[in-house]
């Protein structure tokens, strides 16, 4: 009988963790967008040109801008947490 | 025997094993060694590590690198044993925060891994420096580049096909592991870095295609040197880190001078300047807000400082060839890493 070659899998998958999807608004009237640009030139344009197309729409607060500062590094999570508790809901975008 | 956690599968043949692989993309294209449990065994017995050992995190895809991972991407790449203490501390050196892995592996700029490994280890695992440093026909320098290239496509999953978006990337993808050349005149790399001269230690930088330079009738510092010039030009402005690798004849011509490191530095920075306006001629812009601005004579040097040139001395005795290695995000954003090993 022919021995079997046994071989050992090169690969790691990525921690999975869990989480779920935050409620989704009805409406964005009366509602804080935190505007969150990723670093990358003309993110931050990018973010503000959604935002102006948004407003036509609804009337939204004040945005809160933020900018994680390197497009290829998680946000940091202390940055995430404080949009967490001053906005509604978070605009992302990646611009270059 | 070590205990190993990953998961295993079983082939009648060795051509069986290297097709899976290759078709699951778990390859750089290349057919590759099965790496069968004992062979990944035999790696981790030269470490005193333990197999599920983390050495180090991937971030953004959030994955714990092990130290078994890495020894069966070794066996794969066609490494022998005595090499995996190298390839181990490099792929935690890539894996310091400050180089920036996940960017300069999926970037569309398209950077290799260039891995540089000085000390005594270097001449023990027969690593070469010499004649065409950067090209085929030493299986140390070959396959230990190999190594860490396979780690990256298999532990952090950037290969070509899904997160590694290079324009056109370049050879040293594949491999790209050199020592220095024994007869430098000058102190090795690791000295350079503030390690003792019996250290053994492995560098890390995030190289672009490098660029030849040509000088075959100069013997004077100076003159040699200012033939960088125009290959410093194409790497644009402000540059915080620049690999210089001075051909054996080139630095023997500078040496013999009476020049040390320091002044190559010196020079080099002094001459690789240039004003805003032929900046903006090419491709580059010293700063976003100064892009197209006219007449502005305003000199930006290529480097921010001499100590952004790192200066090795590599290749063949014969020939005046050296060469630039642009490092990735302006040699700024990945900084190199050097490890004892």
């Amino acid at each position: 009988m022919t021995q079997k070659l046994t071989v050992l899998d090169p690969t790691i998958e990525a921690k999975i963790e869990n989480s779920i999807l935050s409620d989704r608004p009805e409406s964005l009237d009366g509602l804080t967008v935190g505007l969150l640009a990723n670093g990358k030139r003309n993110s931050e344009e990018l973010l503000q040109y959604v935002y102006e197309v948004i407003k036509e729409e609804y009337k939204l607060n004040e945005p809160i801008y933020a900018n994680k500062g390197n497009a290829s590094k998680p946000c940091p999570t202390d940055l995430l947490e404080d949009l967490a508790d001053r906005c509604d809901l978070i605009i992302t975008s990646s611009g270059d | 025997m070590a205990e190993l956690s990953s998961n295993s599968f079983e082939f009648e043949t060795d051509s069986d094993v290297i097709e899976y692989f290759i078709t699951k993309g778990w390859t750089d294209g290349l057919p590759i060694i099965p790496p069968t449990i004992q062979r990944v065994t035999k790696f981790l017995e030269t470490v005193p590590n333990i197999s599920s050992d983390v050495i180090g995190h991937e971030p953004v895809k959030n994955r714990e690198i092990t130290v078994e991972k890495i020894a069966i991407n070794a066996v794969m790449a066609g490494c022998l044993p005595e090499y995996f203490p190298v390839i181990l501390k490099t792929v935690e050196s890539i894996l310091e925060p400050d180089f920036d892995l996940h960017a300069i592996t999926s970037s569309t700029m398209g950077a290799g891994i260039l891995t540089v490994v000085t000390g005594p280890i270097a001449s023990q695992i027969k690593l070469h420096g010499g004649t065409s440093v950067f090209g085929p026909g030493h299986r140390a320098n070959a396959t230990i580049g190999r190594a860490v290239r396979l780690s990256v496509i298999n532990t952090t999953g950037s290969n070509s096909s899904q997160i590694d978006k290079a324009t056109l990337g370049h050879a040293g993808k594949y491999t790209w592991c050199i020592t220095e050349n024994p007869n430098s005149p000058w102190t090795s790399l690791h000295e350079d870095r503030g390690f003792k001269p019996t250290d053994s230690t492995t560098s890390v930088f995030a190289g672009l295609s490098s660029i030849q330079v040509s000088n075959h009738h100069s013997q004077e510092p100076e003159k040699i040197l200012r033939s960088f010039r125009d290959a410093l030009f194409t790497i644009g402005p402000n540059q915080g880190e620049i690999v210089i690798i001075l051909c054996p004849e080139h630095a023997a011509h500078i040496s013999n001078s009476g020049w040390d490191k320091t002044q190559i530095k010196d020079y080099l920075y002094e001459i690789s300047i240039r004003s805003n306006d032929d900046w903006n001629q090419g491709s580059y812009a010293p700063s976003a807000s100064q892009g197209g601005v006219a007449n502005d004579t305003k000199l930006t040097n290529v480097a921010l400082g001499p100590d952004a040139f790192t200066i090795m001395v590599a290749g063949g005795n014969a020939g005046a060839f050296s060469s630039v290695i642009p490092l990735w995000g302006g040699g700024s954003r990945s900084k190199s890493i050097t490890k004892v090993i």
